[in-house]
């Protein structure tokens, strides 16, 4: 039996899954003579390396060779970054260490026992400096600095002013001001990151398995610091990865690490992370300081936006940092129809560990302050904020819509979603509930947030970094291609490969629902290939999996693949029936005449003939079936002369409304009901669309409620377990409800949005904006994460000690 | 992490102040002392084996007596180094005439943790210092008490 597009097939994944047969990177054994590795790393977080001696160390049995940062300062060069600042951040500390966790050394043996053994051996001696890594001490004059040679901390600032915020602003019957701060988290798969890499001196070629996802561009980034060409770094990604929200593209430093450690000791070798390696120096999310001003009138109405947002990338910053700062730089003003907007951006390097990729990248930091914002206008104003919100939207007839920042929404119905999250939660009807409960002493609040959610992510975006000068000096970038391929075999067997690099999302199961769909071809005669080869596969700089991009884009090239593969059919058809093209149609392994239906031949004829039977091709039709597609997206263009741009192919909208009840007693906060409402457009899959909503609510959850990399002042992360860095399970999550409203993207050839990351950004705002309008009566305001207990009754607490005094 | 205590030590305000400093009272009564050695005066290298869940590990550790007011007070600056991770520890102690032949010692200390100990031990470190010190004094009163009793 064949699928269809829009279908919930079951995914085709899972069997494998859940017989234990899938295949991780830790499974392989791609090369013989594998040795294992482990890293030293610095207990401290500013320091310098004096010395370091190995000698014990390499005395043990079974130790076969050790690296430091000289040979990785003679293999390779500082990591190329988005930024003019040239900060020196090479895959081990070189004479400095800069955070708690950076790798110093390298010791390879016969059996990772053996090379952890030896890492007590090895006696490193440092000089400590001085720690900072606050993001705002850090931007200090006489804050401690950590690249010497840059003289500042601060690695990227720029300004931007669109529309008319000055006057907005002169004009505003109220301006309101308010500070917030975001935490340091990061996303916990349950996979860590896994390396074997192989050099062959007589080639001079790197072979690396990895479960590394992308985004490709970081193939460059990579070839660039090993100082090699781009097919002397083959990258080879297994069939499975056990989830990565982003934190698995921040391996890529390891690959570089393990090549080289590959090099200089002669043999394969394997690097498989561990938990507390994975909390300490993997990558997480930045935290970030939001200031921000809004220019609004007494109806309502907010006509102006400023924006003062650091970043903190931790001891080096990364690419693709500082993205984390524009990723979202085009959604900026949310859902709403805000034309004037001043925005200052600053990526600051502190002593924590560096960050990257992590679902929905610039998103959470992004929505907490902006929406929590609309909360505290609505106060203000004494609105609901249910009004507020509806005054602002941007109308439902005005898709496709130009942000202020250049951002294109390409399609959308804010309204419909909104009025269809208040009737689910029974928002009139909960208000009368509150205002009863309180009656009787219990704190009952209801929170809404509106994100649009960006995806398919622009390449040009990152170069918002630089200035328009600087960006003029280099080549322009733009696009967000992505490439697959569908082939036939002689037994008419379909093979489709892509390059999204799925870490867990189903894409294989959809890419078979397309091109089932496509060809009219059953179920078995399909298999997706997702396993990724720099040297064979169909990819672009784009690919990976990354900006939930397979709904727009790789969906996309995989149809656009399958149509080349069936428009090839019905040109042979069309030959061999004296048919017209335009008469053809294909159903059930046939392809006939939609005048006269008996007039048919089987598909199995069609693809015999590519391949046993040339002669009986059309005159100049090539021989056999194998098509590749890139599908690429016209709206992501570079960065305008003005700094406008269109950072992503697509933009889905969610809307969350939440209740909680705050126990005044013990700050601890319970939700009551969680509605999520979503438009990405044309749902490929409802039930792996669901899937991804969940799983992106449950990080979005935790970091609302639970995550944080805490580090103490000295640098120290005292978070570095699941002891003491909480992540939600199922017997946390609250009752969810998903609700989908469909508006297909004009832009993508199935009308299809990503969906995986919004409620990631969306969870933090609303179950704050709950707990604030549940606090409301005690005149308590939180603008931090995470909810904790002891937080919020602390500030209940200090309220009502404050009252007391006053009376 | 800070903490602070005091105890009723046997013996006269000089001869407690003397034994606290008394390398071979030190290597018997601090916890896990494998090895102590006297570098010069006043600094003492120790290796200690600390047998406790998230802290446990072999560590070197560099002990400075500083601010040495003769029978009065001292400071401890102590700095451990192992496969754990690291610990940096100030302790100002002092010593009081508490009549019956008694001394009391009173200590208050300042410690900070880095690497794994901070990481996945931060929680039981303060339980740990607790133990650590208890245990040493407790020792400590029992060797005062032995030599007393010899005389």
């Amino acid at each position: 039996m064949g699928s269809k597009i829009g279908e919930s097939k079951k995914r085709v994944e899972d069997a494998r899954l859940m017989a234990g047969e899938g295949t991780y990177i830790d499974d392989l054994q791609p090369f013989g003579n594998i040795h294992h590795a482990a890293i030293l790393r610095s207990p401290y977080s500013h320091a310098k390396i004096k010395n370091i001696h190995i000698d014990e160390a390499l005395k043990i049995k079974g130790v076969i060779g050790i690296v430091s940062g000289k040979e990785v300062a003679e293999l390779s060069r500082p990591f190329p970054v988005g930024v003019s600042e040239p900060v020196e951040y090479y895959s081990l500390a070189i004479d400095k260490v800069r955070f708690v966790g950076e790798g110093v050394a390298v010791v390879v043996a016969k059996n990772r026992y053996i090379a952890e053994d030896a890492l007590d051996k090895i006696k490193v001696e440092y000089e400590t400096l001085d720690t900072v890594v606050d993001v705002e001490k850090a931007m200090e004059h006489d804050a401690p600095i950590l690249h010497e040679n840059l003289k500042t901390n601060v690695v990227n600032h720029r300004f931007f002013d669109y529309g008319e915020t000055d006057q907005a602003f002169e004009e505003a019957d109220i301006v309101i001001s308010k500070k917030f701060k975001f935490p340091k988290y990061s996303a916990t798969p349950v996979e860590n990151y896994g390396i074997i890499a192989d050099f062959k001196a007589s080639e001079e070629q790197y072979t690396v398995w990895s479960n590394f996802h992308g985004p490709f561009t970081l193939h460059s980034v990579m070839t660039a610091a090993l100082k090699v060409s781009g097919h002397q770094l083959r990258l080879q990604i297994p069939k499975d990865i056990g989830g990565s929200y982003g934190i698995k593209s921040g391996s890529y430093p390891y690959i570089v690490l393990m090549s080289i450690v590959s090099r200089v000791v002669g043999v394969p070798v394997k690097w498989i992370e561990d938990r507390q390696e994975n909390l300490l120096a993997s990558s997480s999310g930045t935290d970030r300081v939001t200031w921000i001003d809004a220019a609004v009138k007494n109806d309502g109405t907010v006509t102006g936006l400023r924006m003062k947002m650091a970043d903190n990338v931790g001891g080096y910053i990364r690419a693709p940092e500082p993205a984390n700062l524009y990723r979202t730089h085009s959604n900026s003003t949310g859902a709403y129809n805000i034309k004037n907007l001043q925005m200052e951006t600053i990526a600051v390097m502190t002593n924590k560990s560096p960050t990257g990729l992590i679902r929905g990248y610039g998103g959470p930091q992004l929505y907490f302050p902006l929406e929590r914002m609309m909360e505290i206008i609505a106060r203000k104003l004494n609105m609901d904020p249910a009004d507020l919100i509806k005054k602002n939207l941007i109308p439902a007839d005005s898709f496709p819509y130009r942000t202020a920042s250049g951002g294109i929404y390409d399609s959308g119905n804010y309204q419909g979603a909104l009025n269809k999250a208040l009737e689910l939660i029974d928002y009139e009807e909960f208000r009368k509930r509150q205002k009863e409960a309180l009656k009787k002493g219990k704190y009952l609040g209801v929170g809404l947030a509106c994100i649009v959610e960006p995806s398919g992510s622009n390449m040009g975006y990152v170069t918002i970094a630089l200035t328009p000068e600087e960006r003029a000096q280099g080549l322009p970038k733009s696009g967000s291609a992505e490439g697959a391929t569908v082939s036939i075999d002689p037994k008419g067997s379909i093979n489709v490969r892509i390059s999204t690099v799925p870490t867990g999302q189903g894409h294989e199961t959809v890419a078979s629902q397309i091109v089932s769909d496509v060809l009219g071809a059953d179920d078995n005669s399909i298999k997706v290939y997702a396993e990724m080869d720099t040297a064979t596969s169909p990819w672009s700089v784009a690919s990976g999996s990354y900006s939930s991009r397979f709904g727009p884009i790789g969906s996309s090239a995989v149809y656009e693949a399958a149509k080349k593969v069936r428009n090839k059919l019905l040109k042979i058809a069309e030959h061999q029936l004296n048919v017209p093209i335009k008469n053809l149609s294909i159903d059930d392994g046939k392809v006939f005449d939609k005048n006269e239906p008996d007039k048919s031949i089987s598909m199995k004829r069609l693809i015999g003939t590519a391949h046993w039977n040339t002669e009986a091709l059309p005159a100049g039709m090539e021989a056999g079936i194998h098509e590749t597609a890139f599908y690429n997206i016209e709206s992501a263009k570079a960065p305008n002369a003005d700094d406008t741009v269109n950072g992503s192919a697509t933009h889905g909208f969610v809307v969350d409304a939440v209740t909680v009840e705050v126990d005044e007693t013990t700050g601890e906060v319970n939700i009551l009901d969680y509605i999520t409402v979503h438009d990405a457009g044309k749902l490929l899959n409802p039930k792996i669309a669901d899937g991804q909503i969940l799983g992106g609510l449950a990080h979005g959850f935790g970091g609302a409620m639970f995550e944080e990399l805490v580090y103490d002042e000295k640098g120290q992360l005292l978070s570095g377990s699941f002891m003491d860095y909480l992540c939600p399970t199922s017997t946390e999550m609250p009752k969810i409800t998903i609700n989908h409203q469909e508006t297909p993207s004009p832009l993508t050839p199935l009308g299809a949005k990503g969906l995986g990351e919004g409620n990631t950004m969306s969870a933090p705002a609303v179950i704050s904006n709950a707990v604030n309008d549940a606090l409301r009566p005690l005149d308590v305001v939180i603008n931090k994460l995470p909810l904790a207990p002891n937080m919020i009754w602390k500030q209940i607490s200090e309220k009502k000690q404050k009252m007391k005094e006053e009376v | 992490m800070e903490g602070k205590g005091k105890i009723n030590l046997p013996g006269n305000k000089k001869e407690v102040f003397e034994e606290m400093l008394n390398p071979e009272l030190l290597e018997k009564c601090i916890m896990g002392c494998k090895e102590f050695h006297v570098i010069e005066n006043n600094k003492y290298k120790a290796e200690l084996s600390v047998g406790i869940a998230a802290v446990k590990g072999k560590y070197d550790a560099d002990i400075n007596v500083k601010n040495i007011a003769e029978g009065e007070s001292y400071t401890l600056v102590i700095h451990g180094e192992g496969n754990p991770g690291l610990v940096d520890a100030v302790a100002d102690i002092t010593f009081e005439e508490n009549g019956n032949d008694d001394t009391l010692v009173k200590y208050e200390y300042q410690a900070d943790a880095g690497g794994k100990i901070a990481s996945i031990g931060q929680r039981m470190l303060g339980g740990v210092a607790k133990l650590v010190i208890n245990d040493f004094f407790k020792k400590a009163k029992n060797e005062l008490k032995l030599k007393q009793e010899a005389v």
